[in-house]
């Protein structure tokens, strides 16, 4: 099994399945996780960069994870080689190595708690996915994004085709 | 200490700019369970902190800013913040509602309202973080229009997930319908919340916070969560709003023959298909956005992004269309967005704006005006030039804006043309031509703010079935459009049960929004009781929880009462007595004097309000727990 983790996936062909900034995917998120409502407690954010363009964020289960590597207690672990990274919060002292390290910001000190927190695909049903609105948030591997773009690209190409058919 | 299991933060802050103090005060228990949240306790708190002979412009004049019990939580579409006031517009209790994350964000930083009193000799801002809570100098940022203003804020703070509500400078220069805004987007337009801000010269309140909102039973919330999105799947009225936003409504509007287009003269627009909302859409639109936690997602994005003054903006709202577009008589969509943008960017609101310089049109077309009064604008319906024309000189009040800066009830005094003047209780008719039927006009008439088409819902005869008329309403009439029977009743609960929404902090798109009777009762009632207790760990049945909404309509009223607004002022404008629309489908539609008459008698008497005064029954107060010694 190739490993897994959430995608945006949003549809060109459709201005209606796109992030909307409604934030139900950090909201549910800390709920399922904390049982409060917070956002900030989130393990994934919506990063609105303007004029329209807002896009989610969340951990990319990187192979050569640097906060894995970087972690001086193994709190910060795979449990499985195909597996998603999590934290063990009983080893987990705080330190914020793994936030220095992860290229994307995916991993944050609990405001609470002060402990990493990340994604966990919730046991192999992330809420996010669940609760998303428009719908763009899917958790798959790696091939099936390849071909969802492919198909984009291929859309492209077939409009192309045509046009210069048609002169 | 938060002395609430769940829902609430547990504090209000009360600052008095006059003094500059701030104080944190936890929130009581027993209030809590009587007004549950967001317009409940703005109406509450004004009603006992503003005496009758306050002007609105007064220092001691107050400004609530509040959440909804249930704003915070991954609770489907619940977002809305209240900013109430006494409105300059009226001198009635004001209020208005908006979304965006402000509401949410107030409530993790540790507060469920903000009761502002007071003046600053100096302009200010609030900056509340955590529970903790500072003036700041906001000298430089007076005069800056609301994007920069925004901007700049955002930039101080070093933080971007600060959410600011800011005014304009149609707030500071007193523009009587000047608005607030908030993260740029998410207007409280209606009522002159603005205008009062900036009276006070508090020019932006930034909220940041991190802290939890609690919830009681965590499982049980979740059924909720689950029970709520199944029961709004699959509605019809969700798929339109999703597509078109709320200019679906244009469609709607034109069919029937019931815009306010010319100033209320007719009920068609002429070339009406030109702005509809699928125009808006394939023209303008960048994409559909969402509130806090929205599955509705109505917002649009839009952009004007070629030419000399490209742009990008939240909206058109349908109301943008109507107040920009039909009332005076503009069919060119490029120019009501850009009218729609300038209104968000000087901070007013533009159904007032739109509803001021479609008045002006009018009078001048009849003689009333001329070029001499009007800056020697050719200020006729339609003149796309003059509508961004005097937009720009309301906001600043020059020459003719100073006047049109005022609203339609003063512009009628003063110009002695109170006839044309299309308002109730000095706010304008919004939404649409309610001459076609009574229960229409009488849901905006006694709408506790003005004129309004959100404080009840008069549709419910479109669609209840018969069994359930008579259970409700007592008679099975009420599910006959055309009988005037048990419509004073059903104008009445769906008022309580609208004002719940208000309370909790949830839209009414996903509330109100079904064809289905019981539906409603249990959407509206049922799940939100549910949804309460789950959060809150607070006991409360259906029942109890439509007594909330009959509470805080009830302390609105005794507001408006102590105002002076009696009988008389829940009446509709004379023009939709006097003038039977001309043409369009609902050609010959015209108000009829005595069934108006009688369906407000039955409307106070469902309400055990005095026929005479519409002053609420010692029988009534008592039953609301609303007994005279608890009123100040």
């Amino acid at each position: 099994m190739a490993k897994e983790r959430i995608w945006y996936v949003e549809d060109s062909e459709n201005m209606d399945q796109i992030c909307s900034r409604c934030r139900m995917c950090e909201l549910i998120c800390t709920f399922h996780h904390h049982g409060v409502g917070n956002p900030y407690r989130s393990r994934i954010r919506v990063v609105a960069l303007g004029k329209g363009v807002d896009i989610p964020v969340t951990c990319l289960n990187c192979e050569d994870a640097p906060c894995v590597n970087i972690c001086p207690t193994g709190a910060m672990h795979r449990p499985q080689p195909d597996s998603m990274v999590i934290v063990n919060q009983d080893v987990c002292i705080g330190c914020g190595m793994c936030v220095n390290a992860c290229p994307i910001g995916a991993v944050i000190l609990d405001p609470g708690e002060g402990t990493a927190l990340k994604c966990d695909l919730c046991d192999g049903d992330p809420q996010c996915v669940k609760y998303c609105p428009a719908k763009v948030l899917k958790l798959s591997g790696s091939a099936q994004f390849s071909k969802h773009r492919m198909k984009g690209f291929a859309r492209l190409l077939q409009t192309q085709t045509i046009n210069t058919e048609t002169g | 200490m938060n002395r609430f299991q769940g829902g609430y933060a547990g504090r209000i802050l009360y600052v008095d700019l006059t003094d500059g103090t701030l104080d944190s005060r936890p929130l009581s228990r027993v209030f809590a369970e009587k007004y549950i949240g967001g317009r409940g306790f703005s109406s509450r708190i004004l009603l006992d902190e503003i005496p009758a002979e306050v002007d609105p412009y007064s220092p001691r004049n107050v400004v609530v800013i509040a959440s909804g019990a249930l704003n915070g939580l991954p609770m489907p579409s619940a977002s809305r913040l209240v900013t109430a006031t006494k409105s300059p517009m009226t001198g009635a209790l004001g209020d208005s509602i908006s979304g965006g994350y402000f509401a949410p964000e107030l409530k993790y930083a540790g507060f469920d309202a903000i009761v502002i009193t007071g003046a600053s000799k100096e302009p200010v801002y609030l900056f509340i973080k955590d529970g903790e809570a500072e003036l700041r100098p906001a000298q430089h940022l007076w005069g800056c229009k609301v994007h920069e203003t925004h901007q700049r804020i955002a930039a101080e703070t070093n933080d971007e997930d600060t959410h600011v509500l800011v005014i304009g400078p149609a707030g500071e220069n007193l523009v009587r319908y000047a608005c607030v805004v908030t993260d740029k987007e998410s207007v409280g337009g209606r009522c002159g919340i603005g205008a009062v801000l900036g009276s006070k010269r508090l020019k932006a309140i930034a909220v940041r916070g991190t802290r939890d909102v609690k919830i009681a039973d965590p499982p049980r919330f979740k059924k909720v969560i689950d029970d709520y999105l199944i029961s709004i799947a699959g509605e019809a009225w969700t798929e339109s709003l999703r597509r078109l936003g709320t200019p679906f409504l244009t469609e709607h509007r034109q069919t029937l023959g019931i815009w306010g287009a010319k100033n209320f003269q007719s009920g068609l627009v002429e070339g009406g298909e030109k702005i509809s909302g699928e125009v808006f859409r394939k023209k303008f639109l960048v994409k559909p956005l969402g509130c806090m936690a929205c599955f509705i997602r109505c917002r649009r994005y839009s952009a004007i992004t070629a030419g000399d003054s490209p742009f990008y903006t939240k909206g058109p709202e349908y109301e943008s269309i109507h107040a920009l577009g039909a009332k005076p008589n503009i069919t060119d969509p490029e120019t009501i967005l850009r009218a729609h943008h300038l209104c968000d960017e000087y901070g007013m609101d533009e159904q007032s704006a739109g509803s001021a310089i479609a008045m002006a049109m009018e009078l001048f077309e009849r003689g009333l005006l001329n070029r001499n009064q009007t800056d020697g604008q050719e200020l006729v319906f339609g003149n796309e030039e003059a509508l961004l024309y005097f937009i720009d000189k309301i906001a600043s009040r020059q020459g003719f804006g100073d006047l049109l800066a005022e609203g339609t009830k003063v512009m009628g005094e003063k110009l002695n043309a109170d006839y044309y003047a299309i308002h109730v209780k000095g706010l304008e008719v919004d939404a649409a031509d309610p001459r076609k039927q009574e229960t229409r006009a009488l849901t905006y008439c006694v709408a506790t703010r003005g004129a309004c088409h959100l404080r009840g819902n008069p549709y419910i005869d479109e669609f209840i079935k018969p069994e359930e008329a008579k259970a409700y309403f007592g008679t099975a009439a009420v599910s006959d459009i055309n009988s005037l029977e048990g419509k004073g009743k059903m104008v009445a609960w769906s008022e309580d049960w609208v004002t719940l929404s208000d309370l909790m902090g949830i839209c009414k798109f996903a509330w109100y929004r079904s064809r289905d009777f019981s539906m409603l009762v249990k959407r509206g009632l049922d799940m939100v009781a549910e949804a309460y207790q789950a959060a809150t760990g607070i006991p409360m049945t259906s029942r109890e929880m439509y007594r909330c909404g009959e509470r805080v309509y009830n302390v609105e009223k005794i507001f408006n009462l102590r105002q002076g607004f009696g009988r008389t002022a829940d009446y509709p404008p004379e023009r939709f007595f006097k003038e039977p629309l001309p043409t369009g489908p609902a050609k010959g539609a015209v108000l009829n004097r005595k069934n108006y008459d009688r369906l407000l008698n039955d409307y106070y008497e469902a309400r055990g309000w005095s026929p005479d005064s519409g002053v609420p029954t010692p029988e009534k107060l008592k039953e609301l727990g609303l007994a005279s010694d608890e009123i100040k």
